[in-house]
């Protein structure tokens, strides 16, 4: 099995099917183009996107129906192309697709998620788009459920 | 912000060399034509964003930290929410 150097876990075994092509890269990071999508059950339901390329690259994920679960997809033309996807119309549940929408840590003490542009994936064909929506329908920070303020207190509760 | 009314065709100058034609108009969006020097970097704003943001989520925790940062963060709180698999 191939071997991966992960920014978190070591060097780690993939299956092929874990793989998946960004055929655009992601903005700010256009020459990335491989990722393993590494799912730890301790860290359920964070999803990690390892670079193939960069072990020091690893995004920190959630789907998107977990930050909000009325989440809808909007796709434009050029991203449902790249995604291999029908062209005439938005993607359903039912064509294979998931939505992941990307992790940033405020100074260690909340979290918000990208809803505005998540990772479209498209598992059968194993390719994945950052697609950036057109609408302004959701936020590029919006606060993850429950993730106010760290507990500070140790040990005390 | 300057806010100036502009019908199909009808086009504005910004400076000396940078011109933004409304081309068409449509309840769906404006398409807009903009002609700038070629030094003239033109960005659509979510791009900058999701670059900035990407920029920001790809810093994540460091390698070692993963298990102090999360479990305050994350493993706890989430583990009750619904997944979508």
């Amino acid at each position: 099995m191939p071997l991966v150097q992960t920014k978190y876990f070591g060097t780690m075994s993939y299956e092929d099917e874990s793989v998946f092509d960004f055929p655009c890269g992601l903005p700010a990071f256009d020459e990335e183009k491989r990722f393993v999508f590494i799912e730890i059950a301790e860290h359920t339901p964070l999803v990690f996107l390892q670079s193939l390329s960069r072990p020091s690259l690893c995004f920190l994920a959630l789907p998107a129906l977990v930050v909000d679960p009325d989440y809808c997809l909007a796709v434009s033309v050029e991203d449902r192309a790249a995604l291999e996807l029908a062209l005439e119309r938005e993607p359903r549940p039912e064509d294979g697709m998931l939505a992941l929408a990307l992790v940033s840590l405020h100074d260690g003490l909340s979290a918000t998620a990208n809803l505005m542009a998540p990772i479209v994936v498209n598992v059968r064909a194993r390719c994945a788009v950052q697609a950036i929506r057109m609408d302004r329908r959701y936020s590029h920070q919006h606060p993850v459920p429950g993730l106010g303020i760290a507990p500070v207190c140790e040990g005390a509760c | 912000m300057l806010v100036l009314r502009r019908r199909a065709g009808e086009s504005l100058l910004i400076g000396d060399d940078i011109e933004i034609e409304m081309l068409e108009l449509t309840p769906q969006g404006a398409k807009i034509g903009i002609r700038a020097p070629r030094e003239t970097i033109v960005l659509r704003k979510e791009l900058k964003i999701t670059r900035e943001q990407n920029t920001h989520a790809a810093r994540g925790p460091e390698s070692g930290d993963l298990g102090k940062a999360l479990p305050g963060i994350f493993s706890q709180q989430l583990k009750n929410l619904p997944s979508n698999r």
